[in-house]
Parts: structure tokens; C-alpha cells; sequence
């Protein structure tokens, strides 16, 4: 332990100083490569797209896919999973090559390369090369474990299990005892409860603040700030709150004259108590997007609603679902993803670690840091990827809801 | 105006900043003499050369040392500061530190499975720490992830008791420096509230009922982990692995016994709360809402500091049915060395050496017993009279001789993770016995075929 001296405390400003210098730096040098290298880049490629046509534009297309393809393949192959160092890392020259080509060969290099484009791409530079780092190098770290076997006995150098583990994602229980689909079909009931509630509570509180209300500033500032509160914070106070002997919750139903209930050990009541806690978090974000949503439906509409003589059920589904549209519907999308993906509330209520509470975050969580089967948990992070990606583009084209936005 | 003052405090922020970021630290030149007699010890301060006279006879050993190498050591450490483990550990460091200005430790405290799951990540992030301060079951996944290094041409092991360092030998090889012996689960009771300590686990339930009202109970534990089944699992003579010592015995009459008897004390005879984590046992206990806990060494010096003489400490009661004492799990904590050391500055491995032995030595062992009521690992140090006439220690003691040291293989964390959530459903009564024991044998079995 470090106590707070005027060294530590210099000390560490210096090291975060040092760290967000080189950031600066590395930043305006890379951006100034790309500003004066954009113009001969530019003109090369038109050189190169002039005399690369007579192979036709097929197969070009086709070559550049092939080179990139494989220069991807390649870097996956290459990124070490274990410890040691990749065998295929001194080849590293031949990945870049195959990039290098393929991009040369592609009928959309000198797309990419115009003049009027060299600002965008100069102050984009910096985020590109961070996401290329922070992003997408974990990401092909992950797939090329999600390959091996890697674990604390393979933590050196991991072998080549091509897709096995893959297969016992659907076939092995992913933690002791739980198998896979009994997770994600209780993930779905997680996210659907959380969501019912969020948006139907969200709505009622919007509906409610969407008028002359006395106070209304003080009302909404106290509903928001369950969304305030460091959400690790939040799930922890609530945890405590759900503690069988000093939680207020079973004190309460005590003084109720109602029997205490084990909302850390029983699986229903752990998995309620899940529920809760994020029903809790989740409603104030609902009500001020739905607020602000309502709050842009013009009063002409229901005056000339009542007008017609439609009833306030009649206007609600009539006028206001189909208007607040736009905006539910990527609230209701977002809600989705962050419910589904939601780690925090699942992982810290769930603190005796019953895998009938368990989501397929958290369930990837313990296999991967808990169990150290890495291998595993890889190729079950990579399947609970596509679930969610397909999820989404089912909902956003069913729904059609954005089309409001985009007309 | 505004314009100018924006860009006048962006040029003293950057400034700031790089002024911060060129800063260097100047190395520290120091002179140092330190006199050293048999039963004395001179503070040594960074800047003053001091000589003290001493009447008797002394060894004087002077010593200049110029432009040392700062040495920064982080330690991981599972010691917490509940029962003032952590603060132990940091006055040692701050200790040694005052004996070597140029060494200085980061000490960062992680409970026992966090220390784990985190050492298994920095190493393969390649970010380790220097030192971890840890338990015995660390040995197995460390070992087999090659995470650590041996110690047996590192340090004179000789000197520690033989069971200590036999809970970390894995291979003929010994993969840590015993720093305390035991880590073991007794019986602990106030006095106030029982006079004695039931002899067997009638005679507990018998006085557990009698002690269990609305607001009391008669015993408490962490009922969360199977670290705290296990000793009744030893009494109702099971066992969790073949005589191999490598495979799994969780689906057995034992295993049922054990946890139908965990089950009666919670539902048919029930002595116990509901729903009891560590830290609700341990408050409960201390708040005198519990007239008996199980816990472990670790936690004699709170109860102690709590409770005083009506503290109470005697043997997890024999099990009436077998007429067998229960078994706790004995190890200890150890010093375990990560392979990172090796890449280091030799400067680095002396520091972490002249450390362990530091801590290791009679004095501070001495001082653990006295400070934290824990047995040390030095043989010698089990002579002092401290340890042969504390009722606490003695007990303490005495509970380790029906102990059963506790497996380090990477087989017996497939048990752990296959038992604790098969406890947990008997005990949330959602699971019968027989169906926990078979579940918790299936997954141990699955768990040990990923293991290759």
C-alpha cells in the first residue's frame, strides 16, 4: 500500500503525463504523415488504377479479396496465444506484403485516395490506429485462441484444435454443470423481463413528467439518479440490501410479518433479485429518452385527436407509439444489447455463483477467468457474438423502425 | 479575452506536463553504519551516519553504501484487513524498508480466488507481480502454467516444518517458502454464551438447538464454500480423491452423509442461519449472535481482539455417527515466486530474498504468533513459549493434529468448483444429497478431461 505522499502523487501525474505526451505526439506525427503523404499516395494510385485496367476489374476484385483474406489469415495465425511467441512471427513481412498488394490490386484504392478526402482521413488516422490496437488485435488474439486449447497446463505454447472447441460450446456443459442452451434461452428471459419493465415503467414515468406538474424538475432529477450512480456501485449497495440476516429487504419483510428469503442462495429468488436490482437501473434511461420523444410529438395532434373524439387509449396507440417510434425503437435496440450483455448486475448479485443465475456473459466470465479454459471461452464469446448481431438485424428489419428516421 | 485565456492555460497544462513527464529520480546516495549486537538494533536513518557505543562486547559491521539501486517489489498478498493480515504484511514491508531505503514495496491485498485468477492473467498479459503471499492450493495451477519458480536452490527450506513445506511439493521439487503452518478450520465458541465445546456432533446439535432462538444461533459458518465441508467430509471418512491422489471420489455414501448432515443442521435440527456468507458468519459471531463459528487461524486475532478470554478454541466436533474426528484441510501460507524474477535485476532478486528470509526469521515469526495467532512455519519458533501457553495457539494446535494436508494437484480445483455449487443447491434444498454427489462427481470428472 502507497500512501498519498506529495511523491506518489507526483509520481504518478508524471507517469500519466509521460503516457498522454507520447499519445499527443505519436498522434500529430501520424497525422502529419498522412497529410503530406496523401497527395503522392493520391496521384499513385490513379497511376496505378490507369495501367492495373486491362487485367479487367473482376479479377482484380477478385485477387485483392484473396490477398487481403489471406493477409488476414495470416495475422490471426501468427498472434501468439500462450506466452511464448507465435513460430510464424518472423514471417511477419508476408502478411504486409499480402496487404500491401492486395490493396494495390483493388479497383477501390483510388476511391479511397481523393483529394477532397485527405482531412477526413487525416483526423481519423489516430482513432483507426487506436481501434486497430485496442479493437481489433484483442479480437484476432481472441479467434486464433478460440483455436487452441489454451489453458493452465497449455499456457506456453497452446496446440491447434481447429474447430473443436466450437463444438463443445453446443455439446459440453460451458461451466460445470450448465449446458448452453438452457443459458441463453435464460438469457433471453433475463433480457425480455428487463426490458418489459424498462420500457412499460420508463413510458408511465414519461407519461407522467409529459405535463404541468408541480416540482417536475425535482421529480425527474430524483428518477434519474439510479442512472447516476456508478453502476458497480449501485449492484454492490444492493447486494448488501439483499443479504439474508443485515439486508433491508428481508428486514422489511420481517417487520411485515413475512418470512426472510435467501436472495443470494435459492435460484429463484437470486434470479428476481437480478431482475430488481437492474429494473432499478434501467427505467430512468427509458423515461428520458421516451420524455424526450414526447416531448417533440406536436399538441396538435391530440387536440385534433380529441377532437375526433379518440379516447386517451386510442391516442396513445395511434399517436403517440407510432410517433415515439423512431426514438423506441433504437432505445428499444440499445436496451437489448446492453440488457443481454449486461455483466455487472448478473455477476455481483450473483456472488455464490449458482449457474442458474448465470447469463452468457457472465457464464463466459467464469469459464474464461474463473476455469482458465481460455480455448473454451473464446470460441463461446465468438458464438455469443453472433447471436447478438443476428438478434439485432432481426429486430431492426422486422420493426422497420428506423425507416421514420431515414424518410 | 476568453480566446487568450484558453490558450494561456493550455500551454501551462501541457507545460505541466511535460515538466511531470521529464522528471527523474535522483538516485539516493547513502551512508550507512550500522552497529549490530545480539540483542539491540539501531535505527538506520537515509542521511545521517550514526554510530552508537555499546558497553558490551558487539560485532560492529559497518557498511557505506553508494548510489543504490531503488528496488520497488510488488507484492500481492491474500492477507486482508478484517483480521489486520494486511497491515501485518505492510509494517514488515515498511520494516525492511527502514532496514533498506532502496527497497520499497507495493503491497496490494486480493482475496485468496481473486489472487489466483488474476496471477493466471498477469501472466499471461506478461505483467506479473514480484511476490505473492499466498495459499498452498495456488502451487498446482501456478505450477502448471510454469508461473513460478522452484525454491529448493533459493533458500535453505530445512529450517521449516516438514509439513509445511510438504503442502507445496509438487514433483520433488518445492514450490514455495513457508511462511505460516496451518490455514486450518477449527471449532471457535464464546465462552459467554457456551461454557464448553461439544464433544461430538450430538452433543452440538443438542446445544445448538438450545442456543438457537430468533435472534442467536447455535453455530454459524460460511456455508458458500466447500472449503468448510470438507473436515465433515474427513469425519463421515471420505475422502475427495483416489489414493492416487489425482482422481476424484465426490459420488460416495460419504459425500451423501456429509451433506445430508449439512442439510440437518440447517432444515431438520436447525442450529444454523438460513443463508450464511463468510462475512455474515463472522459478524454474527462477533456481534455474540453466534455462540459457535468454524472458521479458521486466520481469524483468531479478530475474535481474540473481540471476545478476549471468553474466546474459546477446540476441535470441529467428532461426528457422532462415525465416531471420527473431522479432517480440516492444513497448509499454510507461503511466499511463491513468479518465473518473471528471473528476467529481473539481480539488484531485485536479492531484495526479494533478503525479504522472505526477513519475514521468515525467528523474531518476526515470533511476531506473527503474537500479532496474528497463527503458527509459524519456522521450526524453531514453535519452541517459544508463547505458542505452549496460549490456551488459543494450543487449541489451534491441537485441531492440526487431526488435520489432513490439503491437496495442491490442479485435480483438486476441479473439486472445488465441482462441490461448491452442488453444496449450495443441497443447502438452498433444491437438490437432494444423492443427486448432489453424483452431479458434483460428473463435473469433477469433465473438469479433469479439459485439464490435458
Amino acid at each position: 500500500m502507497q500512501y498519498l505522499t506529495p511523491d506518489v502523487i507526483f509520481n504518478a501525474l508524471g507517469e500519466v503525463g509521460s503516457t498522454v505526451l507520447f499519445i499527443l505526439l505519436a498522434a500529430v506525427v501520424l497525422e502529419l504523415l498522412v497529410y503530406f503523404l496523401w497527395s503522392p499516395l493520391t496521384a499513385f494510385s490513379r497511376v496505378l488504377d490507369r495501367r492495373l485496367r486491362v487485367l479487367g476489374a473482376v479479377p482484380r476484385h477478385a485477387a485483392s479479396t484473396i490477398l487481403l483474406v489471406g493477409a488476414l489469415i495470416l495475422v490471426v495465425a501468427m498472434v501468439s496465444p500462450g506466452r511464448e511467441p507465435s513460430p510464424l512471427a518472423p514471417y511477419w513481412p508476408v502478411p504486409l506484403l499480402a496487404f500491401v498488394l492486395g490493396s494495390f490490386l483493388s479497383p477501390n484504392l483510388v476511391k479511397v485516395f481523393k483529394p477532397d478526402l485527405r482531412l477526413p482521413y487525416m483526423l481519423l488516422a489516430p482513432a483507426i490506429v487506436g481501434l486497430l490496437l485496442l479493437q481489433v488485435y484483442p479480437l484476432l488474439w481472441e479467434l486464433n485462441v478460440s483455436f487452441t486449447n489454451l489453458s493452465p497446463r497449455h499456457f506456453q505454447s497452446p496446440d491447434f484444435v481447429g474447430l473443436v472447441n466450437y463444438i463443445e460450446v453446443f455439446t459440453k456443459p460451458v461451466l460445470k454443470q450448465v449446458h448452453f442452451v438452457p443459458v441463453f434461452l435464460r438469457t433471453l428471459l433475463w433480457t425480455a423481463i428487463n426490458l418489459t419493465f424498462h420500457v412499460g415503467g420508463g413510458m408511465v414515468l414519461a407519461l407522467l413528467l409529459n405535463r404541468d406538474l408541480r416540482f417536475k424538475g425535482l421529480y425527474r432529477t430524483l428518477l434519474v439518479l439510479p442512472w447516476a450512480i456508478p453502476q458497480v456501485i449501485a449492484v454492490l449497495a444492493w447486494r448488501g440490501e439483499f443479504h439474508y440476516e443485515y439486508g433491508f429487504v428481508n428486514i422489511l419483510l420481517r417487520n411485515a410479518g413475512l418470512s426472510a428469503l435467501q436472495w443470494l442462495t435459492d435460484p429463484v429468488w437470486n434470479f428476481l433479485g437480478m431482475c430488481l436490482t437492474n429494473i432499478w437501473l434501467g427505467v430512468p434511461f427509458m423515461m428520458v429518452i421516451l420524455l424526450g420523444g414526447l416531448q417533440s410529438i406536436s399538441g396538435e395532434f391530440y387536440e385534433a385527436a380529441e377532437i375526433d373524439g379518440a379516447s386517451p387509449v386510442q391516442q396513445f396507440r395511434h399517436i403517440t407509439l407510432p410517433l415515439l417510434q423512431p426514438v423506441l425503437t433504437p432505445a428499444i435496440i440499445l436496451g437489448i444489447i446492453w440488457t443481454f450483455t449486461n455483466f455487472n448486475v448478473p455477476f455481483f448479485i450473483n456472488q455464490n455463483e449458482l449457474e442458474t443465475s448465470d447469463t452468457l456473459v457472465t457464464a463466459l466470465f467464469r469459464s474464461a477467468f474463473q476455469y482458465f479454459n481460455l480455448g473454451d471461452a473464446a470460441a463461446f464469446a465468438f458464438v455469443n457474438f453472433g447471436i447478438l448481431f443476428v438478434l439485432s438485424a432481426l429486430y431492426v428489419r422486422a420493426s422497420g423502425g428506423l425507416k421514420g428516421a431515414t424518410e | 479575452m476568453k480566446k487568450h485565456s484558453l490558450a494561456i492555460v493550455s500551454v501551462l497544462a501541457l507545460v505541466g506536463l511535460i515538466v511531470a513527464a521529464c522528471a527523474q529520480p535522483t538516485p539516493e546516495v547513502v551512508e550507512v553504519t550500522r552497529v549490530v549486537t545480539e540483542t539491540e538494533e539501531v535505527e538506520v536513518t537515509k542521511e545521517v551516519v550514526t554510530e552508537v557505543e555499546v558497553t558490551k562486547e558487539v560485532e560492529r559491521i559497518v557498511e557505506v553504501e553508494k548510489e543504490l539501486e531503488p528496488v520497488e517489489i510488488v507484492l500481492w498478498t491474500k492477507e486482508g484487513e478484517a483480521d489486520g493480515g494486511l497491515q501485518f504484511v505492510q509494517s514488515l514491508a515498511d520494516a525492511y524498508t527502514a532496514e533498506h531505503p532502496n527497497v520499497t514495496f507495493e503491497v496490494t491485498n486480493k482475496d485468496v480466488e481473486t489472487l489466483r485468477e488474476d496471477f493466471l492473467t498477469a501472466g499471461l498479459a506478461g505483467a506479473m507481480p514480484d511476490l505473492l503471499w499466498t495459499v498452498n492450493d495456488h502451487a498446482g495451477p501456478f505450477t502448471d502454467a510454469q508461473l513460478v519458480m522452484a525454491t529448493d536452490d533459493l533458500f535453505d527450506l530445512g529450517k521449516y516444518v516438514a509439513s509445511a513445506r510438504a503442502a507445496v511439493q509438487l514433483g520433488e521439487k518445492t514450490w514455495g517458502v513457508p511462511i505460516s503452518n496451518g490455514n486450518h478450520l477449527m471449532l471457535l465458541y464464546n465462552k459467554d454464551l457456551i461454557e464448553e465445546a461439544p464433544a461430538d456432533t450430538d452433543e452440538m446439535i443438542e446445544k445448538g438447538l438450545e442456543l438457537t432462538t430468533g435472534d442467536q444461533y447455535g453455530l454459524v459458518y460460511n456455508q458458500t464454500e466447500p472449503f468448510w465441508m470438507v473436515p465433515w467430509l474427513g469425519g463421515f471418512q471420505g475422502a475427495v480423491f483416489a489414493p492416487d491422489g489425482k482422481t476424484p471420489t465426490l459420488d460416495t455414501a460419504e459425500m451423501v452423509d456429509t451433506l445430508q448432515f449439512l442439510y440437518d443442521i440447517k432444515y431438520t435440527t436447525p442450529i444454523i442461519p438460513a443463508e450464511s456468507d463468510y462475512d455474515g458468519a463472522d459478524t454474527l459471531f462477533k456481534e455474540g449472535k453466534a455462540a459457535m463459528i468454524i472458521n479458521g487461524d486466520w481469524s483468531l486475532g479478530s475474535y481474540k481482539d473481540v471476545l478476549g478470554d471468553k474466546l474459546g478454541v477446540a476441535r470441529i466436533p467428532m461426528v457422532s455417527a462415525t465416531e471420527q474426528w473431522p479432517h480440516p484441510y492444513t497448509s499454510g501460507v507461503y511466499f511463491m515466486l513468479p518465473v518473471s524474477l528471473e528476467e529481473a535485476s539481480e539488484a531485485k532478486m536479492e531484495a526479494v530474498k533478503g525479504f522472505i528470509s526477513f519475514v521468515t526469521n525467528a523474531t518476526n515469526q515470533a511476531l506473527m504468533v503474537a500479532k496474528l495467532n497463527r503458527l509459524p512455519a519456522l521450526e524453531v519458533a514453535l519452541d517459544d513459549p508463547l505458542i505452549a501457553n496460549d490456551p488459543i495457539l494450543k487449541g489451534s494446535a491441537d485441531q492440526m493434529t487431526v488435520g489432513t494436508p490439503m491437496p495442491t494437484v490442479s485435480e483438486m480445483r476441479c473439486n472445488w468448483d465441482a462441490m461448491k455449487p452442488e453444496m449450495g443447491a443441497v443447502l438452498a434444498d433444491t437438490k437432494a444429497p444423492a443427486d448432489a454427489a453424483a452431479d458434483m462427481q460428473a463435473a469433477a470428472d469433465n473438469c479433469v478431461a479439459t485439464l490435458d
